[in-house]
């Protein structure tokens, strides 16, 4: 015996698959709205946290989410060029492609973490990305349970 | 090479440029850390093993009165951790007067260190720590990932190396707060509790292998490091962000510096992280 023996949930044919999405509130989080009024089909795999700015968003908070066992973590924000708030999305943008180096320096999938800047301001688009998010995360592995804290 | 340095050492001793000289001396068969103010004490400084001193350097450092300095008997990193803690504002600028010594080939290997040498000095070879099999095995590997576990798994929480490291100088640290990482658990949080310390350092990091060399456990850190390093170099161009802009939210503060107010500008500091 190698593993112990894991819950249904971890297996992946029944897997359930959980998610988080920061979303900025100009952009990303209309595109949630809008896909919610026009009644577009989605993914129950996430919840939505609302954010003023991606950039607020720090590496540890998605660490943090992963360390608690989710599947994926989606930052959204503005399109470069057109944030709100002093073009903070550039950096924060840097900051979150290191982190998904990091990621996969220690063996974890980058696509995990998934980036959207303006492309989710529409609600097809932002029903499009969660489901593509969701497809990717069904074909990944749960994240190991032992690098996951106990609940 | 050696009496050289201690002519240096002397210098500086006598014309009173420096309260103190921080080196390694040799005292009953052992080296440790030791301010030399004394001309003749010096005849017992080593420049062996490679202890990374800028840490020390900058506790001393910061309880000094203004217009006092300190002198340092240092490497390259210790050189570059100095450029980092001054950019930061945590020492003032000429209040670490340092000596640098170049590395050796072989301790240049040992430390998986591309510049092994000392700003302005005969460069000496370095080596590409990506192409060293032991840190391809672990940033390359396709099992790597169980590689990490096992030595996470190893991990006491002794806070050993985020003490030595000569960056880590936030009076605030996330690593110690509930929110990220969760208290009174060993082995801590795999995912957050290394992976946020090497968020932080990724722009910061000199590659002195304090945090390596102090680890109980002895975990690859300065490999991760270094991956990140690696990272940040090709994402940008630059080894360091230095001065474009600050990548990593550690423990900021309302007027937007980064650390603790040391030098009594005036700027407020101190506290939890004020937003």
């Amino acid at each position: 015996m190698t593993e112990p023996a894991l819950d249904i949930r971890t297996t992946n044919a029944h897997r359930e698959i959980r998610a988080v999405v920061f979303a900025c509130r100009w952009c990303a989080l209309l595109g949630a709205d809008r896909a919610g009024k026009e009644r577009i089909d989605l993914p129950a795999s996430f919840r939505i946290i609302p954010v003023e700015c991606a950039a607020g968003v720090e590496p540890d908070l998605v660490l943090r989410a992963l360390a608690d066992g989710l599947d994926g973590v989606a930052v959204m924000g503005c399109h470069l060029g057109g944030c709100r708030h002093n073009e903070a999305n550039r950096p924060a943008r840097l900051r979150l492609l290191l982190l998904q180096d990091l990621l996969e320096i220690i063996g974890l999938d980058r696509r995990r973490l998934l980036l959207s800047w303006g492309t989710a301001h529409e609600g097809y688009q932002f029903a499009g990305l969660m489901r593509e998010f969701t497809a990717i995360l069904a074909g990944l592995p749960a994240v190991d349970p032992t690098l996951v804290r106990p609940c | 090479m050696h009496s050289t340095l201690q002519d240096r050492i002397r210098q500086m001793l006598a014309g009173h440029e420096v309260v103190g000289v921080l080196g390694l001396r040799e005292h009953e068969g052992a080296v440790g850390p030791h301010v030399f103010t004394a001309e003749e004490d010096t005849a017992r400084l080593v420049v062996e093993p490679k202890w990374p001193l800028a840490k020390t350097g900058w506790m001393i450092v910061r309880s000094l009165p203004a217009g006092k300095a300190l002198g340092l008997v240092c490497r390259g990193c210790d050189i570059r951790a100095i450029e980092e803690l001054v950019r930061a504002e945590q020492i003032r600028p000429g209040a670490l007067r340092t000596i640098g010594i170049s590395c050796s080939a072989g301790q240049a290997e040992v430390c998986l260190c591309e510049t092994p040498f000392v700003p302005g000095e005969e460069p000496s070879v370095g080596v590409d720590p990506m192409s060293m099999p032991a840190v391809r095995r672990l940033c390359r590997d396709p099992d790597r990932l169980n590689t990490w576990r096992e030595h996470f798994r190893r991990c006491i929480k002794c806070y050993g190396c985020r003490n030595s490291c000569p960056i880590c100088v936030c009076p605030a640290c996330k690593l110690e707060d509930d929110g990220y990482v969760t208290t009174g658990m060993v082995p801590p949080d795999p995912l957050a509790f290394h992976l946020i310390r090497t968020m932080h350092l990724a722009d910061r990091c000199v590659g002195c292998g304090a945090c390596q060399d102090s680890c109980p456990s002895g975990l690859p850190l300065l490999s991760l490091h270094l991956a990140m390093r690696r990272a940040l170099r090709e994402r940008t161009g630059n080894l360091n962000a230095t001065g474009a802009l600050s990548l990593m939210l550690t423990a900021s503060h309302e007027d937007g510096t980064l650390w603790e107010d040391t030098l009594g500008s005036g700027k407020p500091g101190g506290g939890e992280y004020e937003r």
